[in-house]
C-alpha cells in the first residue's frame, strides 16, 4: 500500500455537536484554532501500515482525514512536519498514578503491618466473621454498606477521583503516551478502571467512555494484603476471598431481580453496591487480573472459568511468563506487559556477586526477552508503565525488549492497537484514521523505536503539546562539538576528544550487543521426563512389593503405559527398556501423608478459627526446587497440606512429583480431596505471643466446642440447600457458603480429615466430636500422644500419620516417644510416618527404619510406614503404594536395602517415567554452574563497565525481587510445626 | 540384623547409676566385634576393663579371666559416641522459654561457662545415652565471643560429678559476610534496614573489634605475667587467657565460605588453636582447612542446599571432601530447636555421608575420636585402647544402621542405664490392657 495514492474521504463532522469552544471573556487567552493539518511527515496509520509524506487534518479534536492525496483544508493551520514520525496516540492500558507504582508481588517477605482491612458488615461478599480474630472488634473499617473485606470495593471507581497533577502528566507525555485506563491500586477486588486522555482539559472531558454507566475493566489482584491476624493473610485466602465475592455476588444478583420482580413477597436482599458492582464483570465487563506470577496467571483463568466471569479476562503479566511459556494459553491470551526490568546491582566488592544466585541472574537476563516470549507464545500484549519505579526507564527498556525480538511493529500495536481494544475503545482511539480521537504521538525521523529517537510532540483531543521544543531538538544535534569547543583548547586534545568519542561509541555498541545476547537457559532445561520408554523392565532386583507378594529377591517386574504388568517372573515381552538391578533394590515410590513443601504464598490461612474456604489446590508450587530434592530420595507422592494455625484450616491436595510438570500436571487427581485440621497449641495460639489472647478458642476447652459448631452450621446449611433442592429449586437458590461447603463434604463422607492432634485427652474428643456427627477421621497427624488411646483411634478407624521420632519441641510432645509407631499399629492402627519437612522428605526411607529401631516393627511393616499404609491413609491405595500388577508404576530404584542406611536412592520413576537418575546428578550441576559462570561473567562485564549506569534504584533493587514460586528463604516449606510464631 | 539373640539385660533401677560399684572389680566382654576406631573393626575380640580403665584390647583367642564375664555373642561394642556442639542439658522444652539455657545476652562475655547450667536430671539427657552418646559439649549460643564449653559426662548426680572438663574452649560466632539485599521499602523493619555497603562497614568494624578484643586479651595476659602494682583481676580476660595462651581452641562458628576463609585465616594469622563449627560451605575450603590443621564440627550433613546450582547431595558428600583433604570432621545436629533433642540422631548423620563417599572408618571417628580430640579428651576417651576410661557401649549392629539397638553402656566402668522417659512411657502404655 504505501505510496500508492490513497485517501480516506473528508468525513463531515455534522452532528458530532462539537463545534468551536465558546468565546472567552477577556483577560483569558483565547482559544487557538481547532483545525489543523499536519503535512510531510511519515505517518503510520495503524502498525504494519506507513505512509510518507502523509497529510492528517484534524477539526474539532478528531481526525478528519488521513492521507498522501489530501490538499490541507482553507481553514487549518498548515504544520510542516517533513522529517518526523506520527503514530496514532500512545495508550497505557494500565496507569497507575496513585500511591506508587508497585506491581503484585505476593511474598511473606512484604511489609505485613497493615491496617484497617476488617470486616466492616456482615452481609457483604469474600469475609467471614469469627469471635475475637485480631482487630475484627476494634477496628470497624469502613463505613457504609458493602464487601466485608476492605480490600473488596469493586464499586470504586477511578473515574470518580480523575483529577490528575499537570506534572503527572507532563511525565505521561513525555513517553509519548496520550491516554491511559486508570487503574485502582489497591486492595483484591479493586474497582473499575476508567480511560482518560493525557491532555490538560478538565476531568470531564478527559475521560472517554462508551458506557457511563461502569467503568472500563473490574480489577483483581492476587494481593495479600497482610496484617497481624486479618483475613485474608496467605494467598490462599487472597483467592478464597475472590471466589466467595463472585459467588455472592452470583447470589445477590438472582435475589435482586427476584426481589424486584415480587417486592412484595420476594425475600429482600440486603443493599450492597459492592456485590452490584460484581455484577458487570458477571457480564461482558472485561477483568484485568494482576496476579503476581506466572503460576498465579494459570490461576486466574481457572477461577474465571469457574466464576463464570466475563470473557473478557486480560492478565497483567509479572514478568515472568518465560519461566513457563507453556502456561501461556493461546486461547486466553491477553497480557498486559509491564517493562520494569531488573537493573544490575551496584556491590561495593565484588564478592557481593557470592549473594547472587542463578536464579536471580536468570530473572535479569530473560526479563528483556518476556515481551517477546509472550508473542511468540501467541500472547496478545499491549505494554504498560506500570511497575516502573522510574517511568523515564520505559523506552530504554522498550529498546531492550526490541533488542531481544519483540518486533516494532508489535510493539507499536502493543501501544496502540491493542490496548485500544483491551479498554473497548477501538473505535475512538488505537489508528489514525477519519473519526478517531485526535490524539497522536510525534518523534523525530528515527522514530520511536530507535534508542536515539526523541518525542517530540504529542496531540491530545486534537490539541499539540510539545515535548522537545524544536529549539531544543534542533540544538541538541550540535551541542556536543559546541560543549568540546568551549572546553577544549588545543586541536590535537580535540581529536583525541572525537577519538574517545568513537570510542566511547564503539563500547556503547558492543554493551549493548553484549546485552543484547540471552546466556541465560530456560529453567525448564534438564528438569522433567529423563526418560519415557513405551515399556520399561528391571531385572534381577531385590523387590519390596509391599503387597501379598512380600519382598522377592532377583526378580523382575515389567511396566507397560505407566503401570505395572508384571512382578516377580516376567513371560516375554518385546520391546522393553531395560534396567539390569541385580544387587540393587527396588520398591513403590515414597509417600509423604505430610508437606508443605510445595505451596506458594504461605502455608497456613491462619487468620480465622475455620479456613476451611481455602485450597492447597489454587497455590500448588510447580517450581520449587523441593521436587528434585525430594524425588532425589524417592518421594514420589506428598500431601499438601494447610498448616496448623486453625481447629479447621484449608483444602489439602496430593499431588506426584512429576517435575516439570504445571501446578495442574502435578495433582494427583484420583485422590480424594481432605481438609487440615488442627487441635492443641498451636490452634489455641498457646506459642504465638501476647497479642493473641482473643480468638476463640483459647483452650482445649474450645477447641471441640468451636469445630462442634461449625459442624452443626454445615449440618444447617445443608438443610437450607437440601429443601430449596427438595421442593423443585424453586426461587432463588441459598447463598452458597465456601467455608461450610466444605464441612458439608466431610458430613458427606466425600472429604477427608487430616487432623494434627498431639495429646490423648484432645484426640479422644475430636474422635467422639466426629462420631457423633458420623464421621470418621481419615487420619490423626503428628499423633505424639495417639499410642495412649490406640485401641480408641483402632476402633474408630482412623489411620496414624506420624513423626518417626520428634520429641521436645513444645510442651504438649513431653510425653512424644519413638515407640508410638509401633505401639498403635500393634493394636490395629494403619500407621505411616511423615516428614513436616523438606529435609525429611528426602529420606522418609530412612524414617521408616526407625520403625525398626523403635518396637522392632518387620521390615515389611516399615517400609509400609512410607509406602502401602499412607498411601491407605490417603485412600490412594488402588493406584499407588506398593507394586501389583495394575498400580500406576511409580517406583525406586535402590543401591541397597532401602531401610539400610549405607542405601543411596538411584533412580525415580512415576508412572513408568524417569524423573530421578543419580547418574546424570553432577552433569545436571555442572551444567547449572557453567550457566552461573557465563551469567556472571555477563553481569560483571556489564556492571563494571557502565552498562547498567543511569538505572533507577527501584530498578536495581528490583534485582533482588525473588519470583514468588523461587522463595525459599521465606521458611514456609519447612516445618510447619516449628515454625510458628514463637514467644518472644 | 533381625534376628539377633537379645542380650540379657541388667536389672536396672531408676537411677542413671547402677547401684554396685564395677570399679574395684574387673570386667571381660567377650566375643564382641571390638571397634577400637584406632584401627579397622576386630571380628572377635575381647575387652578387659579393671578400675574404669581398659586393660586389653585383645583378639579372641587368649582370653583372661575376670570378676564378671560377658559374653556378647557377635554384638558390637564402640567406643561411647561425643556431641561436639550442642544444647543438651541447656534445654528442655524449646517453645518454653523457662527451660531454655541457652542464649546469654550481651557480646563479649567469655567468662559464662556452660557446665554451670547443664540440667544433670534433664529428660533429654537418658534419651541421648539410649542411642550411643556418653559425652557432650553443651555450649553457649549466644553473643560474639560467646562463652566457655564444657565436656560433660551424660551421667551422674551433680553438675560437679558430670563437667568431665570444664575448660573445652571459647565460642566465637564470627560475623557473617552475606548482604541482605532486600530493598528498604519492602525490609520487614525498616529502622534496622542498612544498605550492602553498610553491611559491610558495619561487619568490618565488627571484625577490627574481634581482633582488638584478642590483641587487649594477650595485653592482660602480659600484664598479669608482670604483675606489676595496680594490676587488677579482671574476670572476662581471666576467661580469655587459655585461648592466648594456647591451651585451648577456639571454636569458630561460621557456614558461609567468605566467612569462614575470614576466621580461619585469622585465626592462623594469631596462631590460635581452632575448630570450625558449623561449617556448612567448609567443603569449598577443604584444603585451606587442611592446611592449618583445623578440624570441623560438621552441623549440616542434613541442611538443604541453598544455592541453586548445588547438587541435591551438596551436604551429604561435604564430610567426604573434607576427609580426603585431610580434615578431621566430627559430626552434630547443631544448636537449633532440635540441637539437644536430636543428639541420638547424629550417627545417622554419620551414616549419611558414609553412604555418600566418607569411608566408615572416618563416620565412626567422626563420633568418637575426632570429637574427643576437638574436646580435648581424647587421653581417655574417644577410642577402645588399654589406659583409656572403659566407656562403650555394645549394640546389635553398627552405630550407623538406624535399626540397630544400643543395649548396655558402661561410663568409667560403671554400667549406666539406658532407660528414659521414652522406655518408661513406653512400657507402661505396652501394658495398657487393651480395649
Amino acid at each position: 500500500m504505501r505510496g500508492v495514492g490513497w485517501i480516506v474521504g473528508i468525513l463531515v463532522l455534522s452532528g458530532m455537536g462539537q463545534a468551536a469552544e465558546p468565546l472567552q471573556p477577556p483577560g483569558f487567552r483565547p482559544t487557538p484554532p481547532g483545525v489543523h493539518a499536519l503535512v510531510g511527515a511519515r505517518v503510520y496509520t495503524q502498525p504494519g501500515s506507513v505512509f510518507s509524506n502523509a497529510t492528517v487534518v484534524i477539526r474539532d479534536g478528531r481526525i478528519a482525514a488521513v492521507g498522501t492525496e489530501i490538499t490541507p483544508p482553507p481553514d487549518a493551520r498548515v504544520w510542516n512536519l517533513a522529517g518526523q514520525t506520527v503514530y496514532a496516540g500512545f495508550i497505557d492500558p494500565y496507569l497507575s498514578l496513585s500511591r506508587t507504582n508497585r506491581p503484585v508481588t505476593i511474598g511473606m517477605d512484604e511489609d505485613t503491618s497493615g491496617t484497617g482491612r476488617q470486616a466492616r458488615a456482615t452481609d457483604g461478599g469474600g469475609g467471614y466473621r469469627f469471635f475475637g480474630v485480631t482487630g475484627q472488634e476494634a477496628d470497624p473499617g469502613q463505613t457504609g454498606p458493602g464487601a466485608n473485606l476492605n480490600a473488596v470495593t469493586p464499586e470504586r471507581r477511578t473515574s470518580q477521583s480523575w483529577s490528575p497533577s499537570t506534572k503527572d502528566l507532563e511525565d505521561l507525555r513525555e513517553l509519548g503516551l496520550t491516554a491511559g485506563n486508570i487503574v485502582p491500586t489497591h486492595g483484591i477486588i479493586r474497582g473499575q478502571s476508567a480511560v482518560a486522555t493525557l491532555g490538560e482539559d478538565s476531568p470531564g472531558t478527559s475521560l472517554l467512555s462508551l458506557d457511563p454507566t461502569r467503568g472500563t475493566a473490574q480489577h483483581i489482584a492476587f494481593e495479600v494484603p497482610g496484617g497481624e491476624g486479618v483475613f485474608p493473610n496467605s494467598l490462599m485466602g487472597t483467592i478464597a476471598a475472590i471466589r466467595q465475592a463472585y459467588w455472592d455476588a452470583r447470589w445477590w444478583g438472582e435475589a435482586q431481580a427476584a426481589f424486584l420482580k415480587n417486592p412484595q413477597s420476594a425475600a429482600r436482599p440486603p443493599v450492597n453496591p459492592a456485590l452490584e458492582a460484581l455484577q458487570l464483570s458477571l457480564g461482558s465487563q472485561p477483568i484485568m487480573v494482576e496476579p503476581g506470577g506466572g503460576l498465579m496467571a494459570e490461576r486466574a483463568r481457572h477461577l474465571a472459568q469457574e466464576l463464570g466471569w466475563s470473557p473478557h479476562l486480560i492478565v497483567v503479566a509479572s514478568g515472568g511468563e518465560w519461566r513457563r511459556p507453556d502456561l501461556i494459553e493461546p486461547s486466553r491470551n491477553a497480557y498486559i506487559v509491564p517493562l520494569d526490568f531488573p537493573a544490575l546491582p551496584k556491590f561495593p566488592k565484588d564478592e557481593g556477586w557470592e549473594d547472587v544466585d542463578l536464579d536471580l541472574l536468570r530473572s535479569w537476563d530473560w526479563a528483556p526477552e518476556n515481551p517477546a516470549v509472550l508473542r511468540r507464545a501467541g500472547a496478545t500484549i499491549a505494554l504498560t508503565t506500570h511497575g516502573l519505579g522510574d517511568r523515564k526507564e520505559f523506552r530504554k527498556n522498550l529498546i531492550a525488549a526490541l533488542d531481544r525480538g519483540l518486533s516494532p511493529t508489535d510493539a507499536l500495536a502493543a501501544l496502540t492497537t491493542i490496548p485500544a481494544q483491551f479498554c473497548q475503545l477501538g473505535s475512538l482511539l488505537g489508528t489514525l484514521e477519519a473519526g478517531k480521537i485526535a490524539n497522536l504521538t510525534v518523534c523525530d525521523s528515527k522514530g520511536y523505536f530507535d534508542p536515539d529517537g526523541k518525542v517530540l510532540s504529542v496531540w491530545i483531543q486534537g490539541r499539540p503539546y510539545v515535548v522537545t521544543p524544536p529549539e531544543d531538538a534542533a540544538e541538541k544535534k550540535e551541542a556536543k562539538p559546541k560543549t568540546d569547543a568551549a572546553t577544549t583548547k588545543a586541536p590535537t586534545e580535540k581529536t583525541d576528544a572525537s577519538g574517545k568519542e568513537q570510542k566511547d561509541a564503539a563500547r556503547k555498541q558492543e554493551l549493548r550487543d553484549l546485552a543484547r545476547k540471552r546466556v541465560a537457559e530456560s529453567p525448564l532445561a534438564g528438569r522433567g521426563v529423563l526418560t519415557n520408554p513405551p515399556a520399561l523392565l528391571i531385572r534381577g532386583a531385590t523387590i519390596w512389593t509391599c503387597g501379598p507378594q512380600g519382598i522377592l529377591t532377583n526378580a523382575s517386574l515389567l511396566v507397560r503405559n505407566g503401570r505395572i504388568e508384571q512382578v516377580g517372573t516376567v513371560e516375554s515381552t518385546g520391546p522393553v527398556h531395560e534396567i539390569d538391578a541385580r544387587g540393587l533394590h527396588v520398591t513403590p515410590g515414597l509417600l509423604d501423608a505430610h508437606s508443605h513443601s510445595m505451596i506458594v504464598g504461605g502455608v497456613n490461612e491462619g487468620s480465622l478459627p475455620s479456613s476451611a474456604m481455602v485450597r492447597i489446590g489454587d497455590v500448588v508450587n510447580s517450581e520449587t526446587p523441593n521436587i528434585h530434592q525430594q524425588l532425589a530420595g524417592g518421594l514420589t507422592i506428598a500431601n499438601l497440606l494447610h498448616g496448623s494455625a486453625n481447629p479447621i484450616g484449608g483444602q489439602n491436595q496430593v499431588i506426584k512429583l512429576r517435575s516439570g510438570a504445571s501446578p495442574e500436571g502435578l495433582k494427583f487427581t484420583n485422590a480424594p480431596g481432605g481438609i487440615k485440621f488442627a487441635l492443641g497449641e498451636n490452634v489455641k495460639q498457646a506459642n504465638w505471643g501476647d497479642k493473641f489472647t482473643t480468638r476463640f478458642p483459647q483452650t482445649r476447652m474450645g477447641v471441640p466446642t468451636f469445630i462442634g459448631n461449625r459442624f452443626t452450621a454445615a449440618q444447617q446449611y445443608a438443610a437450607t440447600w437440601k429443601a430449596w433442592r427438595d421442593g423443585g429449586q424453586k426461587g432463588v437458590a441459598p447463598r452458597r457458603n465456601l467455608e461450610l461447603d466444605a464441612i458439608v463434604e466431610i458430613l458427606e463422607g466425600t472429604r477427608l480429615i487430616h487432623c494434627h492432634s498431639y495429646r490423648q485427652d484432645e484426640i479422644l474428643a475430636f474422635l467422639r466430636l466426629m462420631e457423633s456427627f458420623g464421621v470418621r477421621v481419615a487420619t490423626l497427624q503428628h499423633i505424639l500422644e495417639g499410642y495412649k488411646v490406640a485401641d480408641e483411634i483402632a476402633r474408630h478407624g482412623a489411620g496414624a500419620s506420624a513423626f518417626a521420632d520428634w520429641w521436645a519441641y513444645k510442651y504438649e510432645v513431653i510425653d512424644a516417644i519413638p515407640y508410638a509407631g509401633a505401639l498403635m499399629q500393634d493394636r490395629g492402627v494403619v500407621v505411616s510416618f511423615n516428614s513436616d519437612s523438606s529435609d525429611h522428605a528426602r529420606r522418609l526411607n530412612f524414617e521408616a527404619a526407625k520403625g525398626m529401631k523403635y518396637g522392632g516393627m518387620s521390615r515389611e511393616a516399615a517400609l509400609n510406614l512410607v509406602t502401602l499404609n499412607p498411601a491407605k491413609q490417603l485412600r490412594v491405595d488402588r493406584w499407588v503404594g506398593s507394586l501389583e500388577p495394575g498400580k500406576d508404576a511409580d517406583l525406586v530404584v535402590w543401591s541397597g536395602d532401602p531401610l539400610d542406611s549405607s542405601s543411596v536412592c538411584l533412580q525415580t520413576w512415576i508412572e513408568g517415567r524417569q524423573y530421578f537418575s543419580r547418574s546424570r546428578e553432577s552433569e545436571r550441576a555442572a551444567a547449572l554452574q557453567r550457566e552461573r559462570d557465563g551469567l556472571l561473567a555477563k553481569a560483571r562485564r556489564l556492571s563494571g563497565d557502565g552498562g547498567s549506569d543511569g538505572a533507577s534504584p527501584g530498578a536495581r533493587e528490583k534485582f533482588f525481587r525473588r519470583a514468588l514460586e523461587q522463595a525459599r528463604h521465606l521458611g514456609v516449606e519447612n516445618c510447619q510445626d516449628c515454625l510458628l510464631p514463637r514467644n518472644p | 540384623m533381625t534376628a539377633r539373640p537379645t542380650l540379657p539385660l541388667l536389672p536396672l533401677i531408676a537411677s542413671a547409676l547402677v547401684a554396685l560399684d564395677a570399679r574395684a572389680e574387673t570386667l571381660l566382654l567377650q566375643n564382641a566385634i571390638l571397634h577400637p576406631i584406632t584401627g579397622p573393626e576386630i571380628p572377635s575380640g575381647h575387652l578387659l576393663v579393671r578400675d574404669g580403665r581398659i586393660v586389653t584390647v585383645g583378639t579372641g583367642t587368649s582370653t583372661p579371666t575376670a570378676d564378671t564375664t560377658i559374653d556378647l555373642k557377635g554384638h558390637h561394642v564402640f567406643p561411647g559416641l561425643i556431641a561436639p556442639t550442642t544444647v543438651l542439658g541447656l534445654q528442655e522444652i524449646d517453645a518454653v522459654r523457662a527451660t531454655r539455657d541457652t542464649t546469654e545476652s550481651g557480646e563479649y562475655t567469655p567468662d559464662v561457662y556452660s557446665w554451670k547450667a547443664v540440667n544433670p536430671d534433664s529428660e533429654l539427657i537418658p534419651v541421648a545415652r539410649a542411642n550411643g552418646y556418653t559425652h557432650a559439649q553443651p555450649i553457649p549460643i549466644g553473643g560474639i565471643v560467646g562463652g566457655q564449653s564444657a565436656a560433660m559426662t551424660l551421667t551422674g548426680w551433680t553438675i560437679e560429678d558430670m563437667a568431665f572438663r570444664q575448660d573445652v574452649g571459647l565460642h566465637v560466632n564470627w560475623p557473617g559476610f552475606g548482604l541482605d539485599t532486600t530493598p528498604k521499602e519492602r525490609a520487614a523493619n525498616k529502622d534496622s534496614w542498612k544498605s550492602p555497603e553498610d553491611q559491610i562497614k558495619a561487619r568490618e568494624k565488627r571484625l577490627r573489634q574481634i581482633d582488638d578484643f584478642f590483641t587487649e586479651a594477650e595485653a592482660y595476659a602480659k600484664a598479669k605475667a608482670a604483675n606489676g602494682p595496680g594490676f587488677a583481676v579482671i574476670p572476662a580476660w581471666e576467661a580469655v587467657l587459655p585461648v592466648v595462651r594456647k591451651e585451648v581452641p577456639l571454636f569458630l562458628h561460621a557456614n558461609e565460605q567468605r566467612q569462614i576463609r575470614s576466621a580461619i585465616e585469622w585465626a592462623a594469622r594469631r596462631q590460635y588453636r581452632a575448630v570450625l563449627a558449623g561449617g556448612r560451605d567448609a567443603w569449598r575450603l577443604a584444603d585451606l582447612l587442611a592446611t592449618h590443621k583445623v578440624p570441623v564440627v560438621y552441623e549440616h550433613v542434613f541442611t538443604e542446599t541453598l544455592r541453586d546450582t548445588e547438587p541435591y547431595d551438596v551436604h551429604f558428600t561435604a564430610p567426604s571432601v573434607l576427609a580426603k583433604a585431610g580434615v578431621e570432621v566430627s559430626f552434630s545436629e547443631g544448636t537449633d530447636r532440635f540441637g539437644a533433642s536430636n543428639v541420638r540422631n547424629i550417627p545417622y548423620a554419620a551414616a549419611q555421608a558414609r553412604a555418600f563417599g566418607l569411608p566408615v572408618l572416618e563416620a565412626h571417628r567422626g563420633l568418637t575420636l575426632y570429637p574427643a580430640r576437638v574436646l580435648g579428651i581424647a587421653d581417655r576417651v574417644g577410642t577402645l585402647e588399654p589406659g583409656k576410661d572403659a566407656t562403650f557401649f555394645v549394640v546389635d549392629g553398627d552405630i550407623l544402621d538406624l535399626r540397630a539397638h544400643v543395649e548396655r553402656m558402661w561410663i568409667a566402668g560403671r554400667e549406666v542405664s539406658l532407660e528414659s522417659r521414652h522406655t518408661r512411657l513406653y512400657d507402661r502404655y505396652r501394658q495398657r490392657p487393651r480395649k
